[in-house]
């Protein structure tokens, strides 16, 4: 399997959640509601998942909204399994 | 043995049911179904595909297809079944009843369903078969947020069934991504022989 790596945002609650969701619809970006990673435990099920080119602009969406998270991370699947690394 | 059903200009299912008859009654030899629209050549091989029938089709224009199915021995026929349910795919029918998942909240039940559809690219064994009907079409036709996911899961080989009656209904049918047009007989079939289904919507 190759190593694959993208950016998720987790959230303080299911509704800030859905919030994101329509926001990120709202603007040109490659997105993916998804089921929070289960290496990311501390947050709602649903989370962003997004491409790592883009994490300035998700960061920017995200501060613009004043939308809750728990954090952005950075997973990374190979192998062995998958990994997060919180960058923010 | 050889022999041409004329199935031009008879209403979906009847091209199905006229083949089906035919199928039944030899128990071996060819079998040319003539139909005039590409559902109805999609659902008469689908029979051919599900019976475990080798089959050609033969476009002679746009309203006349010419499907011939081989019905050979047994043996042939089930060593061909077992290939579908090996490999990569779990014998597993999911069936999505509407564009949402659970009652409640319709937007929570919307995002609900893309989180659900992502999950199953991420884990293998894929489900055999994918169903939609009623509100669950809106999910395979133009404007779905989750046709990639679904795109993804064709490729892989999962197979994607969309029910007619409902495309119709909805008048989306050219609206149409992923997978194939189906009708009652052939989700009847699906849901029958796998050995575990799902409801989802």
């Amino acid at each position: 399997m190759k190593e694959r790596q993208f950016g998720v945002v987790a959230f303080k609650s299911t509704q800030y959640a859905i919030k994101a969701d329509t926001i990120f619809n709202r603007h040109n970006i490659k997105y993916r509601t998804i089921p929070t990673p289960r290496e990311i435990t501390h947050s709602c099920g649903l989370a962003i998942k997004f491409n790592l080119d883009d994490i300035k602009e998700v960061g920017n969406i995200i501060e613009d909204n004043h939308l809750e998270t728990e954090g952005i991370f950075k997973i990374i699947k190979d192998n062995e399994g998958n990994k997060a690394e919180k960058l923010h | 043995m050889k022999k041409e059903i004329n199935a031009t200009g008879q209403a979906c299912p009847k091209p199905v049911i006229m083949t089906k008859k035919e199928l039944d009654n030899i128990n071996e030899g060819m079998i040319t179904t003539i139909v005039d629209n590409e559902a109805a050549k999609d659902n008469v091989s689908k029979l051919a595909k599900s019976l475990g029938y080798e089959y050609e089709v033969d476009a002679k224009s746009d309203n006349e297809y010419h499907i011939t199915i081989t019905k050979g021995d047994k043996e042939e026929i089930e060593k061909k079944s077992d290939k579908v349910t090996k490999g990569n795919s779990k014998d597993v029918t999911i069936v999505f009843a509407s564009d949402t998942m659970g009652k409640g909240s319709e937007q929570l039940g919307k995002i609900l369903i893309k989180s659900f559809i992502y999950t199953l690219t991420e884990a293998t064994p894929y489900p055999s078969t994918l169903i939609f009907y009623n509100g669950g079409v809106h999910l395979t036709c133009e404007g779905s947020e989750v046709l990639e996911d679904l795109k993804e899961l064709e490729a892989k080989g999962v197979e994607i069934i969309s029910c007619g009656t409902c495309l119709d209904y909805y008048e989306i049918q050219d609206k149409l991504q992923v997978g194939e047009i189906s009708n009652m007989y052939t989700i009847y079939e699906r849901l029958k022989n796998a050995s575990n289904t799902v409801n989802i919507g």
